[in-house]
């Protein structure tokens, strides 16, 4: 009975986080701001770590000179994931951080190419959505062309693609302009100690927003059947 | 000769850092902490710790399900009153328990007088130590009448409060009504969004979902924190003078940082 117990034990394994700020580890001081993997690492049974690298104002291209990658592929074993989100920094042509679509592409592709080498298992995000609306209360895509660059390269090396960008931007439509505030740092003037001015970010996520876009991540983990999908904890919460 | 230079640098480590003052929370389930696996639930205890200074320790001693009796009647109290110094706070906010139905409820029913009765006994061997009891009456329940205007959910032991609070000259924050004010500024849909209301499969910890109108969700939860600390401040109570005074900026870029 041991030895069955211990023979289906799964073996642990790391999901690492590379990204942005949208999805980044936050400050105490810069609460309620909120990166989409810190909800995203409560997710998961004992056999799951959760290593965020994802990190403020990062593009591939600063992500790479940083060191930040080589810091995943110099930890990664057989089995581990690698979620991939960027774009916010790389799109923006006057940021220092950006990259050209061709650069965009090559770094996307290299971030693939050397976790699978190391036989990990790459998946690719499209960048989330900003909020923005136009007169009508129609949401407005803010990364077509990024995105667009994320869709091909996983459709060309067949790469699971979650596509954050469109489904975030569905949310963001289904709650309309006013309502989907709440899932940004929107704060009024004397609201929160840490913005005494107040604030109104359209790119970076409240606690809420965070947690629905690690949910849709996770909703699509579940759909793209990967292996990571058995790994969820299993609540028996509410279940009489 | 290191002995020496060690025992010094502890001794100055010591005199430089005076030990903070200790806020002590006593409540229930909208107040307490919760772990990993029953997130997203947030009692306001846990994002409010995150808004003060190192000169406050914030000791989170809510427990779910527990009206003021039964806080006493575990022994909740005693070892928090044993241990209150000079200067420390207690905070206290109960009533979701305590008013609950005296049948369906019973275990954790406590009459209002009963209440008065256990909340003079917190804030007098809170003030016998010298540290400062303040009371906030219970965060407001999501409950709607049908043209739309957020009903009042705690009435006979919010009043109760007030009336201890002024009898005892002791701070009162009336969560209740400034918490009710929120959920009516947001009206009966958008509100959802501060409670604990999830779709089946949305959440791991909540496979068959959740529909709640009493806790609140991280979002929620920081809301009502957020309230709290601007009502320290409003009053003027010392203990604001240790909320953080934040340098980040109004604007923001449109792109990510």
């Amino acid at each position: 009975m041991a030895i069955f117990a211990f023979i289906q034990q799964p073996k642990h394994m790391t999901i690492y986080l590379a990204g942005d700020s949208t999805m980044a580890n936050k400050e105490v001081k810069a609460y309620p701001e909120t990166g989409w993997g810190m909800p995203f690492k409560y997710f998961w049974d004992s056999t799951v770590t959760v290593t965020n690298i994802a990190k403020n104002g990062r593009s591939t291209k600063s992500f790479i000179t940083e060191g930040l990658w080589q810091s995943i592929v110099d930890n990664l074993k057989q089995g581990d994931y690698v979620l991939i989100q960027f774009g916010h920094n790389d799109e923006v042509p006057t940021k220092k951080t950006a990259t050209t679509e061709v650069q965009f592409h090559d770094n996307l592709l290299r971030f693939v190419t050397e976790t699978r080498a190391k036989q990990g298992i790459p998946v690719l995000i499209t960048p989330v959505a900003r909020r923005k609306f136009d007169a009508n209360g129609k949401i407005q895509g803010t990364h077509e062309v990024y995105s667009e660059i994320v869709r091909k390269l996983a459709a060309e090396q067949n790469v699971p693609l979650i596509d954050l960008d469109r489904e975030s931007q569905a949310m963001l439509q289904k709650l309309g302009p006013d309502n989907s505030k709440m899932l940004y740092n929107h704060l009024d003037k004397g609201e929160n100690p840490n913005y005494p001015d107040g604030r109104a970010d359209d790119t970076h996520f409240s606690e809420l927003g965070a947690r629905k876009m690690a949910e849709i991540v996770l909703a699509d983990i579940k759909s793209l059947k990967l292996d990571l999908a058995n790994r969820i904890y299993v609540s028996h919460l509410g279940i009489k | 000769m290191c002995a020496v230079i060690c025992f010094s640098l502890v001794m100055m480590s010591f005199m430089r850092q005076p030990t903070p003052i200790k806020v002590y929370m006593i409540g229930d389930s909208t107040m307490s902490l919760y772990d990993i696996h029953q997130f997203p639930i947030n009692g306001w205890g846990m994002p409010f710790a995150n808004y003060f200074d190192d000169g406050v320790m914030i000791v989170n001693k809510a427990k779910p399900g527990r009206s003021t009796r039964t806080f006493l009647a575990e022994n909740r109290w005693k070892p928090i009153a044993d241990s209150l110094k000079s200067g420390d706070y207690v905070l206290i906010q109960f009533g979701h328990n305590d008013e609950g139905d005296s049948i369906k409820y019973k275990d954790r029913f406590t009459p209002v007088s009963d209440y008065k009765t256990n909340l003079i006994k917190f804030i007098t061997e809170t003030k016998n130590k010298n540290a400062n009891p303040i009371l906030i009456t219970p965060v407001s329940r999501r409950n709607f009448d049908k043209d739309g205007k957020a009903k009042e959910t705690h009435i006979a032991y919010t009043r109760a409060v007030f009336e201890i609070a002024d009898q005892y000259k002791v701070p009162v924050i009336d969560l209740d009504k400034r918490s009710r004010e929120l959920i009516q500024q947001l009206g009966p849909e958008q509100s959802k969004l501060l409670f604990m209301q999830l779709d089946s499969a949305e959440h791991p910890n909540y496979p068959v979902g959740r529909l709640d109108n009493t806790h609140f969700n991280e979002y929620g939860a920081r809301k009502i924190a957020e309230q709290v600390l601007n009502e320290l401040k409003k009053q003027n109570n010392p203990l604001a003078a240790h909320i953080v005074a934040g340098t980040n900026q109004s604007n923001v870029a449109p792109a990510a940082k």
